[in-house]
């Protein structure tokens, strides 16, 4: 979090974080393409050539002043390959409020645990832990037949009870209801933390 | 003190006031004239930018301090990968037209000096080495009375964002 009182501004840093094609730039997508232009920068995405996060998106967006202050968000994405480990790392630099994209698909339960743990091992190196840091989970491509389980996933991966979302991110469903949620948790967080 | 607080749960919190906002913005304005740059960007670590100077107008700086931010990040790593131990101190990439000069300002800042390839590198390393040490001393500046994170962030900040997010969110 970095606050700038000459500019009363108070910036936030949300990264989406998951298994590889698990739906994290497809949120930012559909957010870019939503948003009033008024309150949103470029989105910037550094892929391959296959169209892959290579190293992350970023956009930055906003919501006019509030009492006199703007809040910004930084929103970035991380690559989900597993190889792409130490990247996601420097990515998670100065975070305020992790969304967590998981595929609901059946194949990619053990990728998005992996993930998860990766996230929790990165997080402490940040000097955070998951079970006291503003985070919630997304269950993306609800859409898909066969997915499994809203219960199942909770089970699976929702140790921490943390707020989780439904969502079918290429439609744009849960994605606006899971950014609100985050960013109002961090707020809240900050708060707490005084 | 530039106030970085570590909160309870161990976020870094950086807060700048009034006096280091305007201290730093002139350290700018002086490396800008000197060194003739297209633009100069001072940002934390995290990617925020914090102020800038020259013909930012086409330029998306916002962008640039994030990609910056992630090439500090990204060469660190890779000095560790090396068996590097010391975080290597400056970036410089050299282009056709224009070349970018990043150089780290403390553990938590850098400095990103964008200027025309007629201009000597060896210029802009004299000029932004004295200009890293004047930013340095301007963090060290005391802020106001009551510049405070409980001022910027109360209850009622908090309702009225959920609101504006209702609104303009969907």
């Amino acid at each position: 979090m970095f606050i700038n009182w000459a500019l009363q501004e108070i910036n936030l840093k949300i990264v989406y974080y998951g298994p590889g094609m698990s739906g994290k730039t497809t949120n930012l997508e559909y957010i870019h393409s939503k948003l009033d232009p008024s309150l949103k920068g470029e989105l910037v995405s550094l892929k391959t050539k296959e169209d892959r996060t290579i190293f992350f998106d970023f956009m930055q967006i906003e919501v006019g002043r509030i009492k006199g202050k703007k809040p910004k968000f930084n929103l970035y994405t991380v690559p989900g390959q597993v190889y792409y480990a130490s990247s996601r790392k420097v990515i998670l630099n100065g975070v305020d409020g992790i969304v967590f994209v998981a595929d609901s698909q059946p194949h990619r339960m053990e990728a998005n645990i992996e993930t998860l743990l990766d996230l929790e091992e990165n997080l402490k190196q940040e000097g955070h832990s998951l079970d006291n840091f503003p985070w919630v989970i997304q269950y993306n491509k609800r859409d898909l037949p066969g997915v499994e389980p809203v219960e199942v996933l909770q089970k699976r991966l929702n140790f921490f009870n943390v707020p989780h979302f439904e969502a079918v991110a290429v439609r744009g469903d849960g994605v606006f209801d899971t950014l609100k949620a985050v960013i109002n948790l961090v707020v809240r967080h900050v708060q707490d933390q005084l | 003190m530039v106030q970085t607080r570590k909160l309870k749960d161990g976020s870094r919190q950086v807060i700048l006031n009034g006096k280091q906002y305007e201290a730093i913005t002139k350290v700018l304005s002086e490396l800008a004239t000197k060194t003739k740059a297209s633009a100069i960007l001072f940002a934390d670590m995290s990617g925020q930018l914090i102020s800038q100077r020259g013909n930012t107008e086409d330029m998306n700086t916002t962008v640039l301090s994030a990609l910056a931010a992630s090439d500090f990040a990204a060469t660190s790593e890779m000095a560790k990968l090396v068996g590097e131990e010391a975080k290597f101190k400056l970036l410089f990439h050299e282009g056709e037209k224009r070349n970018v000069y990043l150089s780290n300002v403390g553990d938590d800042f850098f400095l990103v000096v964008v200027f025309d390839v007629s201009v000597t590198l060896g210029l802009i390393r004299i000029y932004t080495k004295k200009a890293i040490e004047d930013l340095l001393a301007a963090l060290e500046e005391e802020g106001e009375e009551g510049e405070t994170t409980e001022k910027m962030i109360d209850d009622d900040f908090s309702s009225l964002l959920g609101d504006a997010l209702d609104d303009n969110f969907k």
